[in-house]
């Protein structure tokens, strides 16, 4: 399924960004205020600044789907239109910690979703945003950087 | 300008998507179009049209041929869209990085 993957390297043990992830008070501090509790089933929500052109009202509404600590966090991600998860992984590295984000379920009813999603999954030849500037870069004043 | 569901809906086919690619490469007609891809010419059309009401080409009347113009502007919609979750979660990832080196 076509997800976004995103991989940062934490300096700090995977237990410490277990808490960071889980605890409501930390979690805001680096996403967004919300009324998180670490329990499967939990529903919360996550609030922010309105997108209206995307159709979304500011608030994620989100359930805890899975939980492992301290290895793996998974929630449901309801914002607008879409209707997708989210999957925190934590790998130990060193003296740190591999934090893997995946955000996917993109592919809902929404063909604009599908769209965009098949692409950044490798529709158009594999490269939809190179071959999205290139296109755009051709535009005299209109390049994409 | 189009709406931006219209461009979506535009480059939701690989067909199109195809043909897109092929006007980078220049203006063309589109009998040249269809046997590009082994397509009727009114199928070729339907396409075609679908993108000129996406704003994706432009046609202009030559001789008695009509020839077919890439105007990539309205794809831009399409790049902000795409763009904004994987930099929404690279941002945050930041963050938390950040926030993790602080608490030390």
């Amino acid at each position: 399924m076509a997800a976004i993957e995103v991989d940062q390297f934490l300096p700090r043990l995977p237990g410490q960004v277990w808490r960071a992830l889980t605890d409501p008070v930390l979690l805001a501090r680096w996403l967004m205020p919300n009324d998180f509790q670490p329990v499967p089933g939990h529903q919360f929500t996550f609030r922010t600044e309105p997108v209206p052109q995307h159709g979304f009202d500011g608030v994620v509404h989100c359930q805890v789907l899975d939980l492992e600590p301290p290895r793996r966090l998974r929630i449901s991600w309801r914002a607008g239109p879409l209707d997708t998860t989210v999957t925190w992984r934590l790998v130990a590295e060193g003296t740190g910690t591999r934090l893997l984000i995946t955000h996917d379920g993109f592919d809902g009813r929404d063909p604009g979703q599908q769209t965009v999603m098949g692409i950044l999954g490798g529709g158009w030849r594999g490269h939809l945003l190179g071959n999205l500037r290139a296109l755009l870069d051709q535009v005299p004043g209109q390049g994409a950087s | 300008m189009a709406a931006a569901a219209d461009v979506f809906d535009a480059i939701a086919s690989p067909v199109r998507r195809d043909i897109l690619d092929l006007l980078r490469q220049g203006d063309r007609p589109v009998h040249d179009l269809a046997a590009s891809f082994a397509m009727s010419r009114p199928a070729v059309s339907q396409h075609l049209r679908v993108l000129r009401e996406a704003g994706l080409v432009t046609e202009e009347r030559v001789g008695r041929e009509r020839h077919y113009r890439l105007d990539a502007r309205p794809l831009r919609t399409v790049l902000d869209w795409a763009g904004h979750y994987a930099q929404f979660w690279q941002h945050h990832a930041r963050l938390l990085s950040e926030l993790l080196a602080e608490d030390g």
